[in-house]
């Protein structure tokens, strides 16, 4: 379970990203981001693994207060929720397994990992994660042969293989077409259902946010305007998030 | 009146200043590159003043005399002489090129923590990297020769003071030249290391070094042959191989300089030749 107990935070530079939020998401939850560019999603996203620090409030991930963990107890945390780039943020000139397989890093010492040593049991984890997201028979190509679809493909392969109990997903969709946007949401979704992992998804797509997700967190702003069923949400919810109505490229429009 | 019609026809009113046939005009900026080629070409002619130039002390025939000194046999000796002089140089020669390898090889490694310290995407601390990167500026102001020269006061005359001073060559080059590539490096696969729990030392062996491997060889490559080139000239201050023996004889015989060059020329382009072909087989 994670709570945003007052949670804020202010970039040096002065932006206030995130002003006052309190939410409590529990685990199995598919919750789904939506707001304007700018209005703090991904800030939001990120202070859950502390990519990004707070700079004010409490945040608690399974009742540990993580604002002031550092070192080895983040690493820990870290290591038990995956993430997911706009970007796919893969090592290009490396297999796709090889890739995968760094989802295993943190499990062990770094004289070892460094060496690129690694157990049995977990390169075959890799290969299994692999095989979950259906490609499997590109495991020794190399990372950038491969298209954008199969790329966030891996990067989910490889948070499957961190045995997460909760993923973080910043735009994953918002490099890919359309149809390949269906087929990897499909894979969240999957991943969701068959193995109960949490998902928490920034969208730029309102309907497929609200087709995927179970609930939906508006935001605008730095703060929460809107929290609840995703198919409760109407269209006057969405001109308040948006703070107008909805212009034809945050639609995906099926 | 037989001009060709351009849909895009325009009119140059200007040097800058251009005019489309439905009236609209753009603004061509000045190109700053003919102020850079103005002062060089005038800082060119100013150094040309400094250099005195006689054309009665140039001698064509003195460069005919020890071209043929130098590559044909001296006095009594045969032209057997010659080429059998050619397989005796095997042994400097052999030194040359261990103290090319064994000194890029040495400096390399040397220089690969140091051009990571000297990153500032990597280590985001400026006393960390601003020391790191003074460092290497300090080694690549100081010439090879020098080097050397200071190595045979340390260990002595030999191929070890050379070894010495192409591992130092190398560090300075290869520690400047790595950093730039580590600093070019896509830090999104990193971010996505450091967001699985990896440590940055984890992250950078997984996220960093794929990326830097195969230019980190290519510059490998590329450095032993500047290294096979100038490791000949490091013979002259004592550090052993071919430039010993063209010291050793430039007074007496010309001869045997003369098989060196040509050895050297070999061995250099052969070199040459196959690091090229390595490095295209690194793309």
């Amino acid at each position: 379970m994670i709570k945003f107990v007052d949670v804020s935070k202010t970039y040096p530079n002065g932006v206030k990203a995130l002003h006052g939020v309190n939410l409590e998401i529990k685990d199995g939850e598919f919750v789904g981001i939506i707001g304007l560019s700018g209005a703090g999603k991904s800030t939001l996203l990120r202070s859950i693994n502390k990519m990004i620090s707070i700079t004010s409030g409490k945040l608690y991930i399974d009742d540990v207060e993580i604002s002031s963990i550092k070192g080895k107890e983040l690493r820990m945390l870290r290591r038990g929720i995956g993430m997911i780039f706009q970007s796919f943020n893969l090592v290009k000139r490396m297999s796709v397994y090889n890739n995968v397989l760094t989802g295993r890093v943190a499990y062990h010492p770094t004289f070892k990992t460094v060496f690129g040593l690694f157990p049995k049991a977990d390169k075959l984890m890799a290969l299994e994660s692999l095989d979950t997201m259906g490609i499997l028979d590109k495991a020794f190509t190399r990372a950038d042969q491969l298209s954008g679809g199969q790329q966030q493909r891996v990067a989910l392969a490889r948070a499957l293989t961190q045995k997460p109990k909760l993923i973080l997903a910043d735009e994953p969709v918002a490099s890919l077409d359309p149809i390949t946007t269906v087929q990897v949401m499909d894979d969240f979704a999957k991943i969701n259902r068959d193995f109960g992992i949490t998902v928490i998804a920034n969208m730029h797509h309102v309907d497929l946010a609200l087709k995927y997700a179970t609930r939906i967190i508006g935001i605008k702003e730095g703060e929460v305007v809107y929290d609840g069923d995703s198919k409760s949400i109407d269209d006057e919810t969405l001109v308040q998030i948006y703070g107008r109505s909805l212009r034809h490229d945050e639609v995906l429009g099926e | 009146m037989g001009v060709p019609c351009v849909t895009t026809k325009y009119l140059v009113s200007s040097m800058s200043k251009i005019t489309l046939t439905n009236g609209k005009t753009v603004t061509k900026p000045f190109n700053k590159i003919w102020i850079v080629v103005a002062v060089v070409a005038l800082l060119l002619y100013l150094f040309s003043l400094l250099i005195p130039f006689d054309s009665s002390t140039v001698k064509l025939e003195e460069l005919k005399v020890i071209l043929i000194k130098m590559f044909t046999p001296k006095g009594n000796r045969t032209w057997e002489d010659y080429f059998k002089y050619l397989l005796k140089l095997k042994n400097p020669l052999i030194d040359t090129l261990n103290m090319s390898f064994a000194g890029t090889i040495i400096g390399s490694l040397m220089a690969l923590p140091l051009a990571v310290l000297a990153a500032k995407n990597i280590v985001k601390k400026p006393y960390i990297y601003i020391p790191a990167r003074t460092i290497m500026n300090l080694f690549r102001t100081i010439p090879a020769m020098v080097l050397a020269l200071i190595a045979v006061f340390f260990v002595g005359i030999g191929v070890l003071s050379g070894i010495i001073a192409i591992t130092l060559f190398t560090f300075g080059i290869m520690s400047k030249m790595l950093y730039e590539v580590i600093e070019t490096v896509d830090m999104n696969p990193f971010e996505a290391l450091e967001s699985t729990g990896a440590t940055k030392t984890e992250a950078f062996r997984y996220a960093v070094l794929p990326q830097v491997t195969p230019v980190f060889v290519s510059y490998l490559i590329y450095i032993f042959e500047i290294n096979v080139r100038s490791s000949t000239i490091l013979g002259y201050v004592g550090a052993g191989g071919i430039g010993s023996v063209i010291k050793d004889n430039i007074l007496y015989n010309y001869d045997r300089v003369g098989a060196s060059i040509i050895l050297m020329f070999v061995v250099v382009l052969s070199v040459q030749l196959l690091s090229s072909f390595l490095r295209r087989r690194l793309q």
